[in-house]
């Protein structure tokens, strides 16, 4: 693949992502420093307890996973130019639905597993057929989704069953360790290794990039735009069906209120990542960066006396969260603001794709 | 006529719609009821209002919820503190429009993409509200309610209201100048700059407008209760897209009118009671809504394609 190649050069990217991706470890390695000194502390009895225990270090690994697996759905998608707000919601179809084939079905777990992932990529399709398949635009179709998902899992549950009493061995997926680490982290990681893999190192994840920085060039070029589209979404699909699975065996329950909001935190992370919300420029290393600046800003937060006082880690986390973004996307736009105004010329983007 | 072909589909739908009810749910019909499922829902159709012209603009704005809510607690705050309506209705406007100025200095000043802009926007607002209110209810004092008025007078005035501000929207979209600009810089933002217009002061005034509008909407909706509920704005981002989409604003921008978007949310504020009436289980209520959202971007993916041919 030569395309991609040049087209980075040509415009330093690659030396930007570079830039970025060391600008946002230096903020997690400096906000990790800063938790580990002020929030840390030793009780009575001498023991060590906040942020600076290897319990806690795990805690921010198993809370960040669901976020994290939704996160690394969306890069691919973002990076072909599209968005998938969908993401959370089908999350909670899957899990109210993996309640339903081992409660009410009886089948037995690793059946019902690989239905719900099956179900997931199914219902990733319908986002893929309506978005690449008849071209409507993405923003729209998954919001459409967002409100189908979430209403069939309300509609499912009646709004009020919740299913519980999930086999320890099902269990041990969320809440055990494996090899040290949390047995969902391996998972992530797992899927982080693929993702990189698809989207560095593969003709199809590189054509990704490719599609968002300009689909008509990627058809001219005789890249299969449509299929390399479709699987983008329907990966998302099977992906935040992974996590659905992982976020009903941390809670020990699947619920249709599920896992409410997180698509907003999993596109934060993206875009915090470095991932351009018009697509064509980013990386799967930005988005797990991003993941892990803000989980380790809202697990923090909650040692710090402070904030402890005035029970408002939640809000803070949020905050900053928002004041993060919005710095990222300045820093990173502000630089193109200069020249374009050198020629006076301002396009109007629009929100989602770059104007024609 | 072709010209408005998707906003005359939404109206068959809703006619439909209303006949279907008509047959099978006559006790849809009934005053009191009706009465205030439109209040409930005339704030939300205010905001829409605002986001038309944003959707136009070919932008868009989630962080319309936390302005909300924002509002609401704000105008909530200021009449227990003892001012009166008159003013409280004009401050919360106010907020609102500065709320909006910021989103609009933003995406227009610094050229950020909207979408990402307002997505911080909703969360840090919403945190910010959070982490100074904790949750608390503002309880209203008397008088509030309903201006002070009875109940019906009170409905009749917002409806009122929400009627003429709608109409009188509709018409400066179509027949002033910084209307028809809207559509042009949503059309072609360079074109338009070629034109003698000035894209980044339209995008900038059309968040504005959404802000104060969505500000007049929150106290809109403070007055209909006793207590001014904290996350009262919590998803309305959602519901008002939903309208404008289902109502058949191009979300490419340049194409759409205020009252395709007021049919939109017409349809989808009488999905809840006409399933009430059809006696099917409420849960079904979010699940259609979006299958009303997706069947309508699949009309106007039709209706593009047959353009483009």
């Amino acid at each position: 693949m030569k395309t991609p190649q040049t087209l980075e050069r040509s415009h330093g990217w690659r030396k930007w992502l570079l830039r970025h991706e060391t600008l946002l470890l230096v903020v997690l390695v400096l906000e990790w420093s800063l938790f580990y000194y002020f929030g840390t502390s030793v009780n009575r009895r001498g023991m060590t307890v906040g942020f600076g225990t290897l319990d806690r270090q795990f805690d921010i690994l198993r809370h960040s996973c669901e976020i994290g697996l939704l996160a690394l759905a969306l890069t691919p998608v973002i990076l072909a130019g599209g968005i998938d707000l969908s993401v959370a919601s089908l999350l909670g179809l899957c899990a109210v639905i993996f309640g339903q084939l081992t409660h009410d079905l009886g089948l037995s777990l690793s059946i019902a597993a690989g239905a719900t992932v099956a179900l997931g990529a199914l219902a990733g399709g319908l986002n893929a057929t309506l978005i690449a398949g008849l071209r409507l635009p993405p923003l729209i179709v998954t919001l459409g989704t967002y409100s189908l998902f979430r209403g069939l899992a309300e509609a499912l549950t009646r709004g009020a069953v919740t299913y519980s009493d999930f086999a320890p061995r099902f269990l041990s997926l969320g809440q055990d360790r494996w090899l040290a680490l949390p047995v969902q982290a391996w998972v992530f990681f797992a899927v982080a290794a693929g993702m990189w893999m698809l989207v560095h190192r593969t003709v199809a994840g590189r054509s990704f990039r490719v599609i968002g920085f300009s689909p008509e060039g990627a058809r001219f070029a005789g890249l299969p735009v449509t299929r390399n589209l479709a699987g983008v979404y329907v990966l998302a699909g099977a992906i935040a069906a992974i996590a659905a699975l992982i976020y009903t065996a941390r809670l020990g329950q699947a619920k249709a209120d599920a896992a409410i909001g997180y698509e907003l935190f999993a596109i934060a992370a993206v875009v915090l990542g470095g991932t351009s919300i018009f697509g064509g420029r980013g990386s799967v290393t930005g988005t797990l960066l991003g993941v892990a600046v803000i989980a380790v800003l809202k697990n923090g937060l909650a040692t710090l006396p402070v904030v402890i006082r005035l029970n408002a880690a939640e809000e803070i986390s949020g905050m900053l969260t928002g004041f993060l973004l919005l710095a990222a996307l300045a820093g990173s736009t502000i630089p193109k603001l200069v020249s374009a105004r050198r020629n006076r010329s301002w396009s109007n983007g629009s929100f989602i794709s770059p104007s024609p | 006529m072709s010209r408005y072909s998707r906003e005359l589909s939404v109206l068959a739908v809703l006619a439909a719609m209303l006949l279907a009810l008509g047959v099978w749910a006559p006790g849809f019909y009934r005053l009191q009821p009706l009465l205030s499922l439109a209040t409930r829902e005339a704030p939300v159709l205010v905001v829409a209002c605002g986001m038309v012209l944003v959707v136009i603009a070919r932008q868009i704005d989630i962080s319309v919820g936390s302005q909300f809510s924002i509002c609401s607690v704000a105008g909530g705050l200021l009449a227990a503190a003892g001012w009166p309506m008159v003013l409280v209705v004009p401050a919360s406007v106010a907020i609102g429009a500065m709320l909006g100025m910021l989103n609009g200095a933003l995406v227009a000043g610094l050229g950020l993409p909207s979408i990402v802009v307002t997505l911080a926007m909703l969360v840090t607002l919403r945190q910010g509200l959070n982490l100074f209110r904790q949750g608390e209810f503002v309880t209203l004092p008397d008088g509030v309610q309903w201006f002070g008025l009875s109940q019906s007078v009170g409905q009749a005035l917002i409806l009122a209201a929400t009627g003429v501000l709608v109409i009188v929207l509709a018409a400066a979209l179509r027949h002033v100048a910084l209307g028809r600009q809207i559509y042009a810089v949503g059309s072609d933002a360079e074109a338009s700059r070629l034109a003698g217009i000035r894209p980044r002061w339209v995008t900038f005034f059309a968040f504005a407008a959404l802000g104060a509008l969505t500000g007049l909407a929150a106290a809109m909706n403070v007055v209909q209760s006793p207590q001014v509920q904290p996350l009262s704005g919590n998803g309305m981002e959602l519901k008002v897209i939903a309208a404008v989409v289902v109502g058949g604003v191009a979300i490419s921008g340049g194409r759409g009118t205020l009252w395709g978007a007021t049919a939109g949310l017409m349809v989808l504020a009488c999905i809840s009671p006409a399933l009430v009436h059809l006696h099917i289980e409420a849960y079904w209520e979010k699940a259609i809504q979006g299958a009303v959202i997706l069947l309508a971007a699949i009309a106007e993916g039709l209706r593009r394609r047959r353009s483009d041919a």
